[in-house]
């Protein structure tokens, strides 16, 4: 049986926050959390990077996912201290300044967005999957992409774009 | 968003982390990918004071042991497994199971030992969030079963999920054991109970440290089914591990191990169905034979909308496919 009668700390004893630093994007910032904040409240409500979402916050969407060393992680199943001096990288990172990344591009060019919601973390699951394999086939693409739900496109789009990003053939239908 | 309270430590060795559980008296939960424990938090099934994070402790890379044997630490992130070169080549079985966890940032965060450590899980249970108003569990405290109302107080049917598990019992693999008395090492058949209350056979002050698989004897083949209905981000309904040797002329069964998880409390071996298999020339309807004598000897649980029925028939297919698979990869050129 599990031990429910145990509530966290129980009443009148609040855990300290402590200061913990994310290099958010090449930028540092320094945000004071308590152990249960978990890294997606950090980014949005601390940092004010609101382009990753929270959406079933329990892990199995995939919407929150961002890159902690290089890595796609689910943020709103990671504490943020548990990320104090990590490289995490979100959807805002991607663009330089105006210019979208190429694989942003191939979003827009095979319609692989409708309600936009799991885009930033689709983008995120793709870029890390790039930056290891630099021509994935569609079965990698599949693989790489499973832990990320969408509920408009039918995937079939964001595959392409994947394709097309990765410059293998696929041509934008959306131009 | 976790909604209560609690603190955080990150001991740099295992040693310490060892320590510290032992000082805490089982007010800590060890924290490793979080993959399963932090939603378990959230959903407030598990409400402990302290977190005990592994996050501070480097795994150590896999090695070869001097009999052959391949040591993996138990805090390697279940990605890190599927991309090992080493554990491709000398344990390829877990590789695949590896792989055939959750979703990619699943798999990104989740480590071996917190695989294997996973809650067990039942349709109610794990829904909690959406049953928050009704009456606990036994699991929870309480005094009623939902799914299987007649069950008594100690009786609890909630199934164990780790698509890890059924491979490594299949492959004989050990378990090394840290607290603060030492390291004890057991096989991975005994880190389970069989009591959906209490699946692991762990104290709170201990810490799976590593998985030691034995090196395969020659002619040995080795088969790994998942069954989903997704194929990607999902629990299994069963998952199959198989692992079978021929004896030195190649037509004979030397042996087999059959391993079947996310069926019942524990992963199963059936054992009338491996005894079958040994010193029998492993033709088709052998093998068919023992996959339907495994399928009845499992006796599955129903769960997550599954009913037994189903999952028999589902066992009873897969195993003799991987049945068949294994004998050709002990007798293949390769092997």
């Amino acid at each position: 049986m599990l031990d429910v009668t145990k509530s966290g700390l129980g009443t009148g004893t609040r855990a300290q926050s402590r200061l913990v630093s994310l290099q958010v994007n090449g930028e540092w910032h320094e945000v004071a959390v308590k152990p249960r904040v978990t890294l997606v409240e950090a980014i949005r409500d601390a940092i004010g990077l609101t382009g990753t979402k929270a959406s079933c916050e329990s892990g199995t969407c995939g919407a929150c996912t961002v890159l902690v060393d290089g890595r796609p992680v689910l943020a709103c199943i990671t504490l943020a201290i548990e990320c104090d001096g990590k490289e995490v990288r979100t959807v805002e990172g991607l663009a330089d300044g105006e210019k979208l990344s190429a694989l942003q591009e191939a979003f827009l060019d095979q319609g692989a967005i409708q309600c936009g919601f799991c885009t930033p973390g689709m983008l995120m699951s793709a870029t890390a999957l790039l930056e290891r394999s630099p021509r994935p086939t569609r079965e990698e693409i599949n693989k790489a992409l499973e832990g990320n739900l969408c509920r408009c496109t039918g995937y079939n789009a964001i595959v392409d774009a994947v394709l097309q990003a990765s410059d293998q053939g696929v041509k934008p239908v959306m131009k | 968003m976790i909604l209560f309270d609690f603190e955080l430590e990150r001991p740099g060795t295992p040693a310490d982390a060892v320590a510290l559980l032992e000082r805490l008296h089982g007010d800590a939960r060890v924290l490793a990918g979080g993959t399963d424990l932090v939603p378990n938090m959230r959903a407030e099934l598990i409400k402990p004071g302290v977190l005990v994070s592994l996050g501070a402790i480097a795994p150590e890379a896999p090695a070869t042991l001097p009999d052959g044997a391949l040591r993996i630490d138990a805090f390697s992130r279940l990605a890190e497994l599927e991309r090992s070169e080493l554990v491709r080549a000398r344990a390829p079985m877990l590789a695949e199971s590896a792989r055939a966890v959750g979703g990619n940032q699943v798999r990104e965060m989740g480590t071996l030992g917190g695989n294997l450590c996973q809650e067990s899980r039942c349709l109610y249970f794990n829904q909690r969030h959406d049953y928050q108003f009704a009456a606990p569990c036994y699991k929870l405290g309480g005094d009623r079963c939902y799914p299987f109302p007649t069950n008594k107080r100690d009786t609890c049917w909630s199934v164990y999920m780790s698509d890890v598990a059924p491979a490594l019992i299949a492959l004989g693999a050990e378990i090394e054991i840290l607290s603060a008395k030492g390291i004890r090492r057991i096989s991975a058949e005994d880190l389970f109970t069989g009591n959906g209350l209490r699946p692991l056979a762990l104290d709170a002050a201990e810490l799976v440290r590593a998985v030691i698989v034995p090196a395969p004897a020659p002619r040995t083949g080795w088969a790994f089914h998942k069954s989903t209905v997704r194929g990607g981000l999902e629990f299994g309904m069963a998952v199959i591990a198989v692992r079978l040797e021929l004896a030195g002329d190649g037509k004979t069964c030397a042996g087999a191990r059959i391993a079947i998880g996310a069926v019942r409390e524990r992963p199963v071996r059936p054992a009338a169905a491996e005894r079958a298999l040994a010193d029998a020339a492993p033709d088709d309807a052998r093998l068919a034979d023992a996959a339907a004598a495994a399928a009845k000897e499992v006796n599955p649980l129903p769960h997550h909308g599954f009913t037994k029925r189903y999952l028999m028939d589902n066992i009873r297919v897969h195993l003799r496919r991987l049945l068949v698979r294994a004998v050709e990869r002990a007798g293949g050129p390769q092997a």
